[in-house]
């Protein structure tokens, strides 16, 4: 009986563990502060070609983000032919949107998008923890009850890969590939927990 | 060119357009109205290549995609951009049959009373049979290169998506030449057509993805 509650206890608390930080090692936290390069210039128009598959169902657009202040970003979602899906503002932790197409305007989706943008557009991070496994050093901030997890690759210093979760479950993935210099050419957003998929391709002819 | 010099010129080159812009009078209305029937009720099909800007205020440049355009009467009209992405999108009756770079979807717009009306508006504009209106207010200018044609929404609904249509006709052939759609917000999407040919033979086939 007492083999029974033990192994109980030990199969609760190994699926409680994080998936992120399997295998990862410790580290001790040198620098304090990270930052997310990608959308951080104010003099770059950040245009991409965006496929969205969300259940099932798939569409396509044209993603815009501009900084337009300090903590301060504009992204619009449009349709090829030009009309506007959306258009939000994030300024530090608060936002508005500016406009939603009716059939998109729920809270869930509201909601989801703007914890997306956050997440992609956030320039400054405060490292609590630190990270090694061949080859990326990760970084761990937290905001609330949710993570982020920033994967740097060792010998690029680049940033491949940001994990965001919650104390046990991971949430979004978002890769960054193809990186020149501060630019993703392409970004790749994945859900976890709703079937949400988001690739960006840069369009560079602007 | 030094910078005031350039804005004395843009000022002087904005004032000049403006100035050569004349409303038209009910005489010419009633001609151009009639000219433009005809023009559209004789056009079968049109082939044409087209660049599309798309301002929004807070960008530094507009995001410029172009590719070609066919139309075929009544109501089949095909959007092809191949840069710099490759998309497609076909108005058919009640669908939109979209081709996304090899991936195909079919969009019934049937459900959104709004995106058929848009997508119907975006129709006529190609031909530019957008006079029977009775959801615009329509004003007439004369330019010495073209005709120039403001719709503008007096429909509660649609005036939230799009507050103008502005259409440029050529003064010697009487066909679209440019289309703008602002938006509320005044971003605005701008649409160019060039090497414009019209009445050759469009098999059904182009309209399929």
């Amino acid at each position: 009986m007492k083999f029974l509650q033990i192994s109980i206890l030990l199969l609760s608390l190994t699926s409680c563990t994080l998936a992120t930080t399997k295998n990862l090692v410790s580290s001790p936290v040198v620098n304090t502060h990270f930052d997310n390069p990608y959308f951080s210039d104010s003099n770059q128009d950040y245009v991409y070609k965006g496929k969205i598959d969300v259940y099932g169902n798939y569409f396509g657009g044209i993603f815009i983000v501009k900084k337009i202040g300090r903590l301060h970003h504009r992204i619009v979602l449009t349709t090829e032919l030009g009309n506007k899906i959306f258009d939000f503002e994030l300024q530090n932790d608060s936002y508005k949107v500016n406009y939603i197409l009716e059939e998109l305007d729920r809270k869930i989706i509201i909601n989801t998008l703007k914890r997306d943008f956050q997440l992609l557009v956030k320039e400054h991070t405060i490292v609590k923890k630190k990270y090694k496994n061949d080859p990326y050093i990760i970084y761990q901030s937290q905001h609330k009850k949710q993570l982020n997890f920033y994967f740097i690759n060792k010998d690029t210093g680049k940033l491949e890969k940001l994990v965001n979760t919650s104390k046990r479950k991971e949430k979004t993935i978002v890769n960054f590939e193809s990186i020149n210099k501060k630019l993703a050419q392409r970004i790749v957003i994945e859900h976890k927990n709703i079937k949400l998929k988001i690739e960006l391709k840069y369009l560079d002819n602007n | 060119m030094n910078k005031l010099m350039l804005y004395i010129y843009i000022i002087f080159f904005t004032l000049g357009v403006n100035a050569q812009q004349a409303q038209m009078s009910q005489t010419e209305i009633n001609n151009f109205k009639k000219k433009i029937k005809a023009v559209a009720e004789n056009t079968k099909t049109i082939l044409s290549d087209f660049t599309q800007y798309k301002h929004l205020e807070f960008l530094s440049n507009d995001i410029k995609t172009s590719g070609k355009m066919a139309f075929k009467a009544p109501n089949l009209v095909k959007w092809e951009y191949t840069n710099p992405y490759k998309y497609s999108v076909i108005f058919k009756e009640d669908q939109l049959l979209i081709n996304d770079d090899g991936k195909k979807s079919d969009v019934k717009i049937g459900g959104s009373k709004m995106f058929k009306k848009l997508n119907q508006l975006i129709v006529n504009s190609v031909s530019g049979n957008m006079f029977d209106n009775n959801e615009f207010d329509i004003s007439y200018y004369k330019t010495a290169g073209f005709y120039r044609v403001l719709f503008t929404s007096k429909d509660k609904n649609l005036s939230k998506y799009i507050k103008q249509f502005i259409l440029h006709f050529s003064k010697k052939e009487l066909t679209v030449i440019e289309v703008k759609m602002v938006e509320p917000s005044n971003d605005y999407t701008q649409i160019i057509f060039k090497n414009r040919k019209e009445n050759i033979v469009l098999k059904d086939e182009v309209f399929t993805n």
